[in-house]
């Protein structure tokens, strides 16, 4: 990997439209940064690479970078680059989602894009809850956490977004978090070159929301518990309570819909 | 790097001792989130009344491009030939 030298990457791959509407010390800046980083490591044409994104605050992102970008209805960044990938199979196709945008409103798109195979990128900015409509809880909210709707601590358990995926049949999933920034940014590259649906889940933070009401009030506070709390990838993916694993937490090779496509429909 | 140092007869050693990044820091688009001077292992940056950096001590600078690398806003960048 090259140095970072964001003014470079900025010039590069972004809209004059900074700065970004995201909250002071918000890491959905620095998965950005980790995603485009990845693009130029994988020197991707931006005039054949389209980011897909949903609704919520990381789904803000496309707008901001200088690709063919589609900023989609909530939930449905998924459906809408399934359709761009099948009338353009030679498009890069990378998606933008949130945790709540992936897992609630396109929970059932997320699994069966990752049923299908079919080969697209998405990476989930995963805070933990729905900042942009004030920090209500979403799937993927910690049990006992304090949010805007859940004053007395969450009662319900988390959904691993990465289990899920793997479940449901993808065929590269990977975690990492904000603070790992060179690893996931190593994830995305390997996401987009791996053929078939890759799921790279980005734990970033949300500062004003779910961070303040959960003593990490600022970004540099949550970078420090995702240091802590993130554990490397030993194979088994056992951790102590309250840590997650990070790495490539699954990767598999099964028939890519648009080869199997090609055979036997087109081919014919 | 294009040339090394050996092409063109200088003392790798000499220049190291300057090998010193330009830190630029954009203050239109940063807004204080304070996540650079707080993951510098140097202290090269303090806040001013607006929690923003100051470059204090740029001498102090190892180049470890944290500031960089977790500024969410890119809004600071080091610039330079890096030696190493």
């Amino acid at each position: 990997m090259q140095t970072i030298n964001s003014t470079a990457l900025v010039q590069q791959y972004f809209r004059p439209k900074l700065p970004t509407i995201w909250c002071p010390g918000c890491a959905h800046g620095i998965v950005t940064k980790a995603l485009v980083h990845a693009v130029r490591e994988l020197d991707l044409d931006p005039k054949k690479t389209v980011l897909v994104s949903g609704i919520g605050c990381s789904s803000r992102a496309t707008g901001y970078l200088d690709f063919g970008t589609v900023h989609t209805t909530h939930g449905r960044a998924l459906a809408f680059a399934t359709g761009i990938k099948l009338a353009r199979p030679e498009l890069t196709v990378i998606v933008i989602s949130g945790d709540g945008d992936a897992s609630a409103i396109g929970g059932n798109h997320l699994i069966h894009a990752s049923r299908r195979n079919i080969d697209l990128t998405l990476v989930v900015y995963q805070n933990g809850t729905y900042g942009m409509t004030g920090g209500q809880y979403a799937p993927t909210t910690r049990t006992g956490q304090i949010t805007t709707t859940s004053v007395g601590g969450h009662v319900e358990r988390p959904f691993d977004l990465c289990t899920l995926a793997q479940a449901a049949g993808a065929t590269y999933v990977a975690r990492s978090t904000a603070y790992h920034f060179d690893m996931l940014s190593r994830l995305i590259v390997k996401g987009v070159r791996h053929k078939g649906f890759s799921f790279v889940e980005a734990i970033s933070s949300c500062p004003t929301y779910a961070g303040r009401m959960n003593g990490m009030e600022t970004g540099a506070e949550a970078l420090t518990y995702m240091r802590e709390h993130a554990v490397p990838y030993d194979g088994t993916g056992s951790v102590a309570q309250g840590k997650f694993p990070i790495g490539i937490l699954h990767e598999s090779q099964a028939p890519e819909w648009l080869e199997v496509y090609q055979q036997q429909v087109i081919g014919r | 790097m294009s040339t090394s140092a050996k092409d063109d007869g200088r003392d790798v050693r000499q220049e190291q001792v300057l090998d010193l990044p330009e830190i630029a820091i954009n203050r239109k688009w940063c807004k204080g989130c304070g996540i650079c001077i707080a993951v510098c292992p140097q202290d090269v940056y303090t806040a001013d009344r607006d929690g923003k950096p100051v470059i204090a001590q740029p001498d102090l600078c190892i180049w470890c491009e944290r500031c960089d690398m977790y500024c969410p806003d890119f809004a600071i960048n080091l610039a330079g030939k890096k030696l190493w």
